[in-house]
């Protein structure tokens, strides 16, 4: 990793935004990730965590204040962030396997690279079987392992996922959850993590930030001290029950 | 079991539909001019065929060219209303103008520009056939994912691997419905247009063969045309049917329930 973890990676002072002349979105954001951190986060719906993500990805302009990403814009750091969307957002017309190329094609990877890495990244999110087979033969949660898989590709530094998981059933999210530690042992990128779900939030992130609604605004930043790897057996411990509850607790009250 | 059933089922109706024909030519006894029975019908293909088949081939051909300006000229239009909401604000309803004006006061004016023949022709089916490619493509140019564009946004994809890679792509199976409507549309178009601006000298089509059996009150030689032109629009509609089926049948849902 180039930079050092006393450098902040992605830094939002003082953030506003607004859409054209309607009411503002986010407030004040204060927000400063260094190293390999698991931002996750949660709020009642239209406290903006979506537009939030979008701002880091340089999809949508600040109105005010500042952000940066390892001292550049958001546009001009694009290529080293990847997109999760709700939806898997794959091209129908195209395989498995050509679908976790799409990315990278577009980004100038030569085509025998781009076969070989798609081998690779089919292969850590279980895909390998299914790598000629087109989007619609495959369920929701095949879908969106190569969503992941494609964003991989390009071996992003942040990751940027707004609510992947959340047309899932919990089983198979529960699954998602515990691969995604696993790649992202492997791997080391910074996610930004949009949720509903206080479990799914707490399992993953190591900081999770609650925002409040309209505006969105920070309410509240909570550290999530468990060791990695977590397991399945991470969410059974008492110690992780009683921070969801807390998180849950905040949450209703900002929900009123 | 259920495959033998789609041929069964309609030979039977189609048996019954036949016989019931013949049952009122005999209970109504009217004559051979007003209602020809089916054998006198077969007859007159036969006998006609000389007329017939030239007139098949050149409606066919009338129709393949309407259809190809058709498809061609609405991809083109749909493009262009396409590439801005400020053009397609603009220049929409002036297309739905086009299209609600009745072609049949359109034609002497199509045949005073183009002449009698295969120009009218062609510009009569035209003007049945681009609608519907008009629409839908323009439809699916403009609706593409919002998240896949963002996806390619986020990786700085130029317009050109947009259009191609993501938009013209995402906007077929909108364009191919437009062409099937379209290829259902061209031989009643061809039809239609020599009909009404075709003569023997220049373009002597079905439509033409129409007019002509008409004037003599040939009965069972107009069911004979409207037969061969049944014949025309299968072949049309199972070719485009083909086209779309061929085009989409690995990712699209519009192809995955219909039977081939």
């Amino acid at each position: 990793m180039e930079n050092a973890n006393d450098t902040p990676l992605v830094t939002l002072k003082n953030l506003h935004k607004r859409y054209g002349k309607g009411a503002l979105v986010l407030e004040n954001i204060d927000i400063e990730v260094s190293g390999t951190e698991f931002i996750g986060l949660i709020g009642p719906s239209g406290c903006g965590k979506s537009t939030l993500l979008k701002l880091i990805a340089g999809l949508t302009p600040i109105t005010s204040g500042e952000l940066e990403i390892n001292g550049r814009s958001p546009a001009a750091a694009r290529d080293r962030m990847s997109f999760i969307f709700q939806d898997a957002t794959l091209l129908p017309w195209l395989t498995v396997h050509k679908n976790i190329q799409t990315t990278m094609r577009l980004h100038g990877v030569d085509k025998r690279e781009c076969a070989l890495v798609a081998d690779k990244m089919a292969a850590v999110v279980g895909l390998d079987k299914v790598k000629n087979f087109y989007p619609r033969q495959l369920s929701g949660g095949m879908q969106m392992r190569v969503s992941i898989a494609r964003a991989l590709s390009v071996s992003p530094q942040i990751l940027l996922l707004d609510e992947p998981f959340g047309a899932l059933d919990e089983m198979t999210r529960n699954h998602l959850n515990e691969e995604l530690l696993k790649i992202r042992s492997m791997e080391d990128w910074t996610a930004f993590f949009v949720t509903h779900s206080v479990a799914e939030a707490v399992f993953l992130s190591t900081q999770i930030i609650i925002l409040t609604a309209n505006p969105g605004k920070i309410f509240k930043k909570i550290p999530v001290p468990f060791p990695y790897p977590r397991t399945a057996e991470t969410r059974e411990s008492a110690e992780f029950q009683s921070l969801v509850g807390e998180v849950s607790h905040h949450l209703r009250s900002v929900d009123r | 079991m259920k495959k033998h059933l789609v041929w069964i089922l309609p030979s039977i109706t189609g048996s019954v539909l036949i016989g019931i024909w013949y049952f009122i030519i005999v209970i109504g006894g009217q004559p051979d001019y007003v209602l020809p029975s089916p054998w006198q019908i077969l007859q007159a293909c036969v006998n006609e065929r000389h007329l017939l088949i030239p007139a098949a081939y050149r409606t066919g051909f009338a129709a393949i060219v309407g259809f190809v300006t058709a498809v061609t000229g609405g991809s083109i239009i749909a493009l262009i209303l396409a590439s801005s909401k400020w053009v397609k604000m603009s220049f929409y309803p002036w297309v739905l103008v086009m299209q609600m004006t009745p072609l049949i006061v359109i034609v002497p004016i199509f045949v005073l520009w183009f002449g009698e023949g295969l120009p009218s022709i062609t510009a009569i089916t035209f003007g049945i056939c681009f609608f519907p490619v008009v629409a839908n493509t323009t439809m699916g140019l403009v609706s593409t994912d919002k998240n896949l564009l963002d996806l390619f946004k986020m990786s700085n994809a130029s317009f050109t691997q947009e259009f191609f890679l993501l938009r013209a792509p995402y906007a077929l199976p909108y364009f191919l419905t437009g062409v099937k409507i379209a290829g259902t549309l061209a031989p009643i178009g061809a039809i239609t247009g020599d009909f009404l601006a075709g003569t023997a000298s220049t373009y002597a089509g079905l439509g033409y063969l129409v007019q002509n059996y008409r004037s003599q009150i040939m009965t069972a030689e107009l069911f004979a045309v409207a037969f061969v032109g049944c014949l025309i629009g299968f072949v049309f509609v199972a070719a485009v049917n083909f086209i779309h089926w061929y085009l989409l049948h690995n990712w699209h849902e519009s192809s995955l329930k219909t039977d081939h």
